[in-house]
């Protein structure tokens, strides 16, 4: 059964009918009250119908979507209040975890493993600087690392004959 | 105590000790791979490069180098005319004379950088009897000869070379 409310609001809207409304009127005759108040109500009612508050929209597609835009620029907001860490343990194993890797890598590629043996060695000679004493010679540095060989090649000396003892 | 408390704690451990091993194996490696200083020495030789028909072989002391002068100066002969070994001291002037007409004034002290492995920083002076032909700072080490073009000599061309020696 509908409470007593309810029916007395559909009794003002004229909603009840048969015995539906026999019932109520019998109830009726214990709140007199309450039947005095019909015709406030109905002429309230009618008021709000003809007069309505809300304002109608021009643009309700909009309005919604800017309705939605903001709850999702406040999710997480409120998100945030909750107080969970970025840094949770999973997440904190894992950066770990690479920060191992990265060292490991860092430490296998920059620190040699291996001693430099010396007769391995692709070193060759490098001449710094040459000074030649005489403005008629020039000296010029040859590199060849095809044969690990560095050459000062001096040009503009005296030719000097075969007849020459050299020791 | 939370767990990522924990979770952190055993993370700077983990890294600290691998810092320590890192730094650790640095120290050794350094202390295993740096020699004690040889007394090394310096060779130099010159020679008389020439084309033949029948080229004779290389003596014993160029053997290693016969290749290689050929390929950079185009000869296929060579003749030992004379050769000096002198133990490079990193006092005073050293003198390298390996025949009476061409000889080398040398200062040597030792190269710290790392890529020279062991060689010299030398300074170098050449001289034609009395005659000074050109200065030089080099670095040599071990394995890795100077060849110095010198003057024609006859039909062919004199080289003078210059190798450290362990």
């Amino acid at each position: 059964m509908k409470p007593f409310e309810e029916q007395f609001t559909a009794w003002v809207d004229g909603k009840l009918t048969g015995a539906e409304l026999a019932e109520f009127e019998k109830q009726l005759a214990e709140h007199p009250e309450a039947a005095a108040e019909k015709g406030d109500a109905q002429r309230l009612g009618q008021f709000l119908r003809s007069h309505p508050t809300t304002p109608k929209l021009t643009n309700p597609d909009f309005f919604n979507h800017q309705l939605m835009q903001r709850i999702a620029a406040e999710t997480p907001r409120i998100a945030e209040k909750t107080g969970h860490s970025f840094w949770s343990l999973p997440r904190l194993l894992w950066a770990g975890a690479f920060s191992m890797v990265i060292a490991f890598a860092l430490f296998r590629t920059t620190i040699p493993t291996v001693a430099p043996v010396v007769s391995d060695s692709k070193y060759f000679a490098q001449v710094v600087e040459a000074w030649p004493s005489d403005p008629s010679i020039s000296a010029t540095t040859v590199y060849s690392a095809e044969n690990n060989v560095t050459v000062v090649w001096l040009d503009g000396l005296d030719y000097i004959p075969a007849t020459y003892a050299l020791n | 105590m939370p767990r990522r408390i924990i979770a952190a704690l055993v993370l700077a451990l983990a890294c600290g000790a691998l810092a320590f091993a890192a730094t650790d194996t640095v120290v050794a490696k350094t202390t295993t791979t740096t020699p004690a200083p040889a007394a090394n020495k310096i060779w130099s030789a010159l020679v008389v490069a020439t084309n033949s028909a029948n080229p004779k072989p290389a003596p014993l002391e160029l053997r290693e180098f016969e290749k290689r002068m050929n390929r950079v100066f185009g000869y296929n002969q060579f003749e030992l005319v004379g050769s000096n070994t002198q133990e490079i001291g990193e006092q005073g002037e050293n003198w390298l004379v390996p025949s009476k007409s061409f000889w080398l004034g040398l200062k040597a002290r030792r190269a710290l950088s790392k890529e020279a492995q062991g060689g010299y920083l030398l300074s170098l002076q050449l001289f034609q009897d009395k005659r000074p032909l050109v200065d030089s700072e080099v670095k040599l080490a071990p394995g890795s000869p100077l060849f110095i073009r010198g003057p024609q000599y006859g039909k062919g061309q004199l080289i003078i070379v210059l190798q450290v020696q362990r």
